[in-house]
């Protein structure tokens, strides 16, 4: 295939990167924009596709007619936020309906902001996921080493499945206790309610995240089948569209595993789809850290968009993984890698609690949006303090599309400044340098988390703010390095992370095996998950011997609660290699934990294993990428006055994508992107890497 | 039912007097003396610069830094010690001056913290020349006349040395395994004095110079059932208040120590001052709670008596035990430190939570007046541990407190919430059918039901006010660690305080033993969570009733489950029924043998018939308030708005017939010519002819006097605490009889108030505004 098209769908902007293999000098890229069409997102898609095309010179049937189309979508996010989900009924095990209810209780805000905590009089509880008036309790009980308690009971399954369809749901999602152990009971109400209401979308937990803990499992099973009918609609039509723009190959879509799945599989499993744009943009910054841009491949990615800052973590080349996901409150299964969001980005209110200046958490999003966009906003953001410093130019925002207005930015920053004897350039340059630190704290706790330290990384900025924020949050947390990649790219970077993105199948068994663990039982489930993510990549078009496997196993110390995913050998399974499956993780976990911290003498337990099946779907390496540089040599098209903590410079402002490869830029200076806009500071410089990335090292010293 | 141990609990230790009291830590609780600092080795160089002008925007950045230390300090303590009690973040952390205030606590347990200041001053105090206090030392200790909210939380706390001076300390304090005692896991509600306690050790110098001792490691470890764990547990919080202690230093070496330290005062500065702004707009007066006690020890079918008093004047609070009973032998007290970490920890999140848990600054303006001897303040050697959960009762009392004192200013009415459920803590003991022993508390009271808002509904398993984010464990995970098999774990109706807005339900949780070989069941309660009550409710709301241990022994669970019916309720079941009192010392649980736990909900708000029917109708629906309290209670026939407004008006119209108080007349006060003003949701302070006066803010009928109390010239009812739904009867357990009082206006028959009293006590004043 000459095209791999990558789409990613925002709420804003539909973005598609289409890279061009047969082009002159390697492989040419190009971007087009439209905006996003909700609700239906199709529209916009194709639209974007059309962009792409026009800008590669070729219709957009001739395109498709030799393309592969890689899709990353937020049909099913959107869903969730707008509450325009499916209705949902559950069944759950005799007892244990009220689960997703109770929340863990204050598990509910260990993700939630600091003030949010702190302020115990105005918590809430978010809304139930399905209305108790839904929640069906079964007669059956699997234990937790999947033994059969009790039997299930059919005659009043059968009932309860009736009550829900008379009530008219659109999907049943069944998540039993332990069905982990056993998903027999799950497997025969899935039976059930296929006979009974054949049309119904159903989602059991044992397929949609085998994990032990109920809560969180639930919380998966039900958002998987709240967004399941959205998702079958939104692909059905889409299909549809594509293929009467001649397009007939496999539509591949992106989820939040890391690679992709083809669209049958995103439609049984939409949950995996749900966070995947943050995590093509951690898959692409994974490609690129393997050329070695910054010098190391431990990495820390900082997403900067207008209400989140997204933060995701690279260790030796490989993205850090976590089991759970958050959806407001409620946190759930999924095997995704581990990007967190905080509530910081350029459309973070800056305030004053008459004490002292703060920015954040709250946000004014796009709508109204910043100040000196002119949408009504009149509150200032990162964005107007940004503004006012000098950091844009008002006629060449976005590329020149959006114009900024200034004066009132200006006039709320004096504002709000005047009780500390602050103008309005003062004010803004405190909210840069707070957001800046409150970034690099977030990132400083998440790599503490993870059990890394910061000053072993580099940080890459992307998203809209990447290149404004990326230098100074790096040199808050003590490193040398900050990279803004591909920088004509940045602003389209998850739609590139996923042409550059595997097929890849995660398939897991939750188990509750004490030590000696018996290799028999760990070679016969190894070998059924095996058989399923090697079928599952067949039905995605993926040949067998084009599969690479990788075995996980998830284990714990008997009398301590931290589980550590290790990666394990494949193959069969006897005392040796068990013993070695121990030893990685007592290695794995003194690493990750402190020496010393595991306690052996009461055995182990494994708790689950994983198989990944991973394929390259295509063969383009960002080597060969051609980002048409400039070869020009670097001058700056026009200075303008910026202020660097509190001087008033006037400061050189470059076209970035004219400066050739090796192009060393001092500080101060600006790089402005059609979408990003990159600052250089006065003890900073930027060069250019082969790969197009502006690599900005800091601290002169 | 077990007959009662002889006992006398009449004996009482003799009460020492007020003036001279030596507040040692060896008979009363340690309480540094205002001239503390005098007696600090001339060694110890304290630091106490700082910049006189702090740039705004590096205090902000610095505030955000040491928020961020301190949660990644409790990070590293989950991480490396991996304990299924510290993975329900039972403890707490903390970052202190060089004197030893508290600038930041964490959203944790939040009262463990309270023993930090102490036992730091202590150290200064005691130990600053000998053994001394260098860079790299770690203090360890679980006195709790010291610095342990009982000896099971033990404190640990290192000294942050920047250039040779003590610039501050980093302390956290953490919930162990097992520290010895003659129960495991360090609850005994049996014992009689401090002598049958888990161990206690007095601070002592645990690491020295960055290095520990093994000697003191192994004095440490040696009374412990499971050495091994606590050595790990160990390792892990000395791991914590390493780790903040050396990211504080490199903010120290990054902005200058005299900056961070700006910063810090400055965090304490704005604590306080805004708990006086917050204190200056309630009107002076003084507030007080009555909770009982029960059981002294198992079986002992009376309880004692403890009284909270907080007089605001100005903008200071006071804070006594004055009407407490005295203490007596049995697990029925709590030291000093639990009780100020009681009071601090409820002014923390009801009224400093814009500081995120600075609280210390708020900590100036709080005079603490304890009684020593008394149950709220216990000297040596009464037992502790076994009486922990009683800070609980105390923690509700204070918020009862606090809501009345914020409800008479607009804003911080607000924030008010009130009471949550007592704790309820079963611990399981016994053998696997492998031959392991475990023993482990059921830690699922902090999913308890919250209280009701001001302007809300309580939250439903919302947890408890005092630690937000404790959490509890799935129950794949439980059954993962223990051999058992959760029947249910499900939302429990009527279980909070029925109101206007009503308070958030708790839960109901059955177990039965599930490849086991032997399983008993230990109970511990705090105040009256068994017998009597768990929240109170606010202005007319009602208090939830008191949760249960219930067991079933031989029931036909087998039956039913291969008949493929799982109960509904371990009460379905045929079988012997066997409730536990609030402290019991082991009761075996067999094969088909049922057991649940009720955790309690939050007290409710407000007049419950002020209650719009359709949050009660769907409430009915959501199996949230049962039929009985809706008709009762709520007066609410679900779907018939006639015969609701006819129900409501009969059950309003009942309250006619209430008794009449004595008007209280001694409390006159002249008019003053102030504006009316709100002191209570239904209870207005303004002139009328001359006077001064409490009045009903519906009707305008005049209750009281402004310095009297508003209960005197209200109606009321006294009857048994079982008109509350689903409310146990107290007597199952206590023989002092316990009543339900409720307050009507007399014009507008509108409910103002309940409380729950034993019959002989006369009614609680509540609140008296003035200072005379």
């Amino acid at each position: 295939m000459r095209f791999i098209v990558g789409v990613d769908i925002g709420g804003t902007f539909t973005d598609c990167v289409v890279l061009d293999t047969s082009a002159d000098g390697g492989v040419a890229v190009k971007i087009g924009k439209a905006s996003s069409t909700p609700p239906d997102f199709q529209s916009g898609f194709v639209d974007a596709l059309r962009a792409a095309a026009t800008m590669h010179g070729v219709s957009l049937e001739e395109m498709l007619g030799d393309a592969h189309v890689y899709h990353g979508c937020t049909v099913g996010t959107n869903a969730l936020v707008e509450g325009k989900t499916a209705k949902v009924g559950l069944l759950a095990t005799r007892g244990h309906a009220d689960a997703t209810f109770i929340m863990l209780s204050g598990g509910r805000l260990k993700w939630m902001p600091a003030n949010y905590i702190a302020h115990v009089a105005k918590q809430t509880k978010p809304a139930a996921l399905v209305p108790r008036t839904l929640c069906e309790e079964i007669d059956e009980r699997i234990t937790f080493d999947g033994a059969i308690a009790v039997e299930l009971n059919e005659v009043h399954a059968r009932a309860s499945i009736q009550r829900l369809i008379d009530a008219g749901v659109e999907a049943i999602a069944i998540s039993l206790i332990w069905a982990t152990a056993n998903p027999a009971h799950e497997q025969r109400l899935q039976h059930l309610v296929r006979e009974m209401a054949p049309g119904i979308f159903v989602s059991i937990s044992s397929e949609v995240s085998a994990r032990v803990g109920e809560y969180e499992r639930s919380v998966a099973t039900i958002i998987n089948a709240m967004i399941g009918p959205p998702m079958q609609h939104y692909l059905a039509a889409l299909e549809v569209d594509l293929a009467t723009h001649g397009y007939h190959d496999k539509l591949q879509i992106m989820s939040c595993s890391g690679g992709l799945i083809d669209a049958d599989n995103a439609r049984a499993l939409p949950v995996l789809t749900i966070g995947s744009g943050p995590v093509a943009g951690l898959i692409g910054a994974a490609n690129l850290a393997r050329t070695q841009v910054g010098g190391v491949n431990n990495v820390v990615t900082a997403d900067v968009g207008g209400t989140t800052l997204d933060i995701g973590t690279i260790f030796a080349g490989t993205p850090v993984r976590r089991a759970t996901a958050s959806h407001g409150q409620y946190e759930y299964f999924v095997p995704t890698l581990d990007v967190r969001s905080v509530g910081s980005g350029g459309g973070s209110i800056v305030h004053s609690d008459g004490q002292s200046l703060k920015v954040g958490p709250e946000s004014a999003a796009a709508r109204p949006g910043p100040i000196c966009f002119g949408r009504g906003g009149t509150r200032p953001t990162v964005t107007d303090a940004a503004a006012v410093l000098g950091y844009f130019d008002p006629d060449y925002f976005f590329g020149g599309r959006i114009m900024l207005d200034l004066e009132p930015a200006r006039a709320a920053l004096a504002e709000l400044g005047s009780p500390f004897g602050m103008d309005a350039e003062a004010t803004a340059a405190a909210a840069m340098r707070i957001v800046n630190s409150q970034m690099a704290d977030a990132i400083w706790l998440t790599l503490t988390q993870q059990g890394y330290d910061a000053r072993d990384f580099v940080l890459y900025g992307f998203g809209g703010g990447g290149g404004l924020h990326a230098a100074a949050i790096a040199r808050e947390l003590g490193m040398k390095t900050a990279v803004i990649p591909l920088s004509d790219l940045a602003a389209g970077w998850s739609a590139f992370g996923i042409t550059a993105s595997d097929a890849l199948i995660t398939e897991s068994v939750g188990l509750g095996l004490g030590s000696p663990f018996d290799p028999a039982t760990i070679n016969a489930r190894l070998r059924e998950l095996e058989e399923r993510v090697l079928a599952k990549l067949a039905k995605q078009g993926v040949a067998k011997d084009a599969v690479t496997l990788e075995h996980h196993a998830e284990l714990r110390y008997a009398l301590q609660t931290n589980q550590v995913s290790v990666a394990v050998e494949g193959g069969v399974y006897d005392g040796a290699t068990v013993g070695r499956m121990v030893a990685t993780f007592e290695a794995d976990y003194e690493r990750l934990f402190g020496k010393g911290s595991g306690y052996a003498a009461a055995g182990f337990q494994l708790t689950s294993l994983q198989v990944r099946g991973r394929a390259a779907l295509s063969a383009v390496t960002l080597e060969a990428i051609d980002l048409e540089s400039g070869n020009s040599t670097p001058e700056a098209k026009t200075t303008r006055v910026v202020m660097w903590s509190g001087e008033r410079l006037v400061t050189p402002v470059y076209d970035g994508s004219r400066l050739p490869p090796g192009s060393v830029t001092s500080g101060p200076a600006i790089l402005e992107f059609p979408d990003t806009t990159i600052l250089v500071d006065r003890d900073a410089s930027a060069t250019i890497h082969v790969s197009g990335s502006v690599v900005l090292t800091v601290g002169a010293e | 039912m077990a007959s009662a141990p002889v006992i006398d609990i009449t004996q009482e230790t003799a009460v020492s007097s007020a003036k001279d009291i030596a507040w040692t830590g060896k008979v009363h609780s340690y309480r540094p003396k205002g001239d503390w600092r005098t007696r600090v080795d001339a060694g110890i160089n304290f630091h106490d610069d700082a910049i006189a002008e702090l740039d705004p925007v590096d205090f902000e950045v610095i505030r955000q830094k040491l928020w961020t230390i301190n949660m990644a300090h409790g990070d590293t303590i989950t991480r490396i010690s991996g304990s299924p009690v510290l993975a329900t973040l039972d403890f707490n952390m903390s970052i202190l001056t060089e004197d030893a205030e508290v600038v930041l606590n964490a959203p944790y347990v939040q009262f463990l913290n309270a023993g930090a200041p102490l036992g730091i001053r202590y150290i200064l105090e005691h130990y600053s020349k000998l053994p001394g206090i260098d860079d790299g030392d770690i203090y360890c200790c679980n006195d709790p006349w010291i610095a342990a909210c009982h000896q099971m939380d033990v404190l640990f706390a290192a000294p942050i040395f920047v250039e040779g001076r003590l610039f501050g300390w980093v302390a956290n304090a953490g919930h162990q395994y097992d520290l010895g005692g003659i129960v495991p896991g360090g609850w005994p509600q049996n014992s009689e004095d401090v002598h049958s306690d888990p161990v206690v050790l007095p601070p002592f110098k645990l690491v020295e110079k960055g290095v520990m001792r093994p000697d003191l490691e192994a004095m440490y470890l040696r009374q412990s059932r499971l050495p091994d764990m606590v050595a790990l547990d160990l390792r892990a919080q000395i791991a914590g208040v390493v780790f903040a202690r050396d990211q504080v230093m490199a903010l120290c070496t990054r902005f200058g120590a005299t900056t961070v330290k700006a910063a810090m005062r400055r965090m304490l500065d704005q604590a306080q001052q805004n708990f006086q702004r917050k204190l200056n707009a309630i009107p002076d007066g003084t507030w007080t709670e009555t909770r009982y006690i029960d059981e002294p020890l198992p079986g002992i079918r009376h309880n004692q008596r403890t009284q909270l008093t907080v007089t605001k004047r100005g903008d200071r609070l006071a804070v006594s035990n004055a009407g407490t009973d005295a203490q007596t032998i049995g697990t029925n007290g709590i030291p000093f430190v639990t009780w100020a970490g009681s009071i601090t920890g409820i002014v923390s999140v009801s009224m400093l939570f814009e500081q995120l848990f600075a609280y210390g600054g708020g900590e100036r303006q709080i005079d603490y007046e304890p009684t020593p001897g008394l149950l709220t303040c216990v000297d040596h050697p009464a037992a502790v541990s076994g009486g922990i959960l009683h800070s609980v009762p105390m923690m509700n009392a204070m918020q009862a407190i606090l809501a009345r004192m914020m409800a008479c200013d607009p804003d911080t009415k607000e924030d008010l919430v009130a009471p949550c459920a007592d704790y309820v803590l079963p611990v399981l003991v016994g053998f696997d059918d492998r031959g392991n022993f475990f023993g482990q508390a059921i830690l699922d009271c902090f999913a308890c039901g919250s209280g009701a808002r001001s302007f809300g509904d309580g939250i439903d398993s919302g947890g408890p006010t005092f630690s937000p984010l404790s959490m509890i464990l799935n129950v794949e995970q439980i059954e993962q660690w223990y051999p058992l098999m959760c029947l249910y774990r499900r939302s429990d109706r009527d279980s909070g305080g029925a109101g206007k807005w009503r308070g958030g339900n708790g839960l109901r949780v059955a177990i039965t033993p599930y490849r086991a070989q032997s399983m008993s069941i230990v109970t511990n309660t705090g105040g009256q969570g068994a017998t009597t009550q768990n929240g109170q409710g606010l202005f007319g709301g009602y208090p939830s009733p008191a949760s249960h241990y219930l067991i079933r022994h031989d029931t036909d669970l087998n039956e039913r489950m291969v008949a493929r019916v799982l109960p509904q309720g371990a009460i379905d079941l045929t079988g012997d029924t066997v409730w536990l009192s609030g402290k019991s010392n082991g009761t075996s649980l067999g094969h088909g043998d049922v057991f649940e736990v009720r955790i309690g909900g939050g007290g409710g708000y407000g007049d419950p018939l002020e209650r719009d029917p359709a949050l009660v109708e769907r409430d009915l629906a959501d199996d949230a308030v049962s039929q009985d309290a809706a008709e009762r209670i709520y007066g609410v026939i679900a779907g018939d708005a006639e015969a609701t407004t006819a129900r409501r008006k009969a059950l309003r119209a009942e309250r006619r017939a209430w008794s009449r108080q004595e008007t209280d007349t001694a409390a006159a006060t002249a008019a003053t010519g102030e504006l009316d003003r709100a002191v209570h949701e239904y209870v207005i302070a303004r002139d009328v002819d001359g006077e001064r006066i409490l009045a009903c803010a519906h009707c305008g009928e005049r209750l009281a006097g402004y310095s009297g109390s508003y209960k005197a010239g209200a109606l009321m009812h006294e009857g048994p605490v079982t008109q509350i739904p689903s409310a146990p009867d107290p007597a199952r357990f206590i023989d002092d009889p316990m009543v339900l009082r409720r307050f009507a206006c007399p014009g507008c028959l509108t409910q103002i108030a309940t409380e729950i009293a034993r019959a002989e006590d006369a009614v609680f004043p509540e609140m008296r505004l003035g200072l005379n």
